[in-house]
């Protein structure tokens, strides 16, 4: 079980803050996004250009998601 | 060193005071602390000119916090004079007019590269620190979106 949190555009185009979800072991980043944009399809035209973090360190591609893991999908960011 | 300074990163929900947090970083060698705060501009002329009634800011605290102490390392690796650090970041509704952010750097002299460290800091946490601003104006509201892509070694 893995949790995944969606911050600003991801937020509003998921529709949710946060969901729980049962993943296979060796889940690469890259097919949860694509798991994701089946699940919520207002979200592919972002999921190229989000960034994921997970585990709160930036993650690629093909990074693995190791279970228990907090993931977070969300634009580059635009503090300060 | 780093033990001996004091570092605060903070997501605060509250009004900055700038003089409260100089204070804190001040240590008996400090001799010189440089604050950068960012504002909410209500005016932009430059590129696309416009204007800002307010910003809503919304931030993934634990890691903005963990990413602000982040740039607090990379600042004293780069920069092994600087003493205290502080980086805020203001969340939620902020009006025209208001502090936003807040790096201060504090050294125990002003020609040290302090002034390059709180520079660093602003610019790192504008690629790195995960928070982001919905800006309300006239024109109605728009989510405004970074330029910089992380990689597993920011």
């Amino acid at each position: 079980m893995i949790t995944v949190l969606f911050f600003a555009t991801l937020k509003d185009r998921a529709g949710t803050r946060r969901i729980e979800l049962e993943l296979t072991e060796g889940t690469q980043v890259r097919q949860l996004k694509s798991l994701l944009g089946e699940r919520f399809p207002a979200l592919r035209p972002a999921l190229g250009s989000c960034l994921v973090s997970v585990n709160r360190e930036y993650a690629a591609d093909e990074d693995v998601i190791p279970s228990g893991a907090e993931v977070a999908l969300f634009p580059p960011v635009s503090g300060g | 060193m780093t033990d001996t300074f004091p570092t605060f990163c903070i997501i605060a929900d509250a009004a900055l005071d700038l003089d409260a947090l100089a204070a804190q970083i001040t240590r008996p060698t400090t001799g010189a602390v440089v604050i950068f705060t960012g504002i909410v501009r209500a005016v932009t002329s430059r590129g696309d000119s416009h204007e800002t009634d307010h910003l809503e800011y919304e931030a993934y605290a634990p890691m903005a916090e963990a990413k602000m102490r982040q740039v607090a390392d990379e600042i004293r690796s780069r920069w092994p004079v600087v003493e205290g650090i502080a980086i805020v970041q203001r969340i939620g509704r902020l009006d025209a007019g208001t502090p936003t952010t807040i790096i201060a750097c504090a050294a125990a002299h002003r020609d040290t590269g302090v002034f390059d460290a709180a520079r660093y800091g602003i610019d790192r946490l504008k690629e790195i620190v995960p928070v982001w601003k919905k800006e309300v104006g006239p024109q109605g509201e728009e989510w405004v979106e970074g330029h910089y892509k992380p990689t597993g070694k920011d």
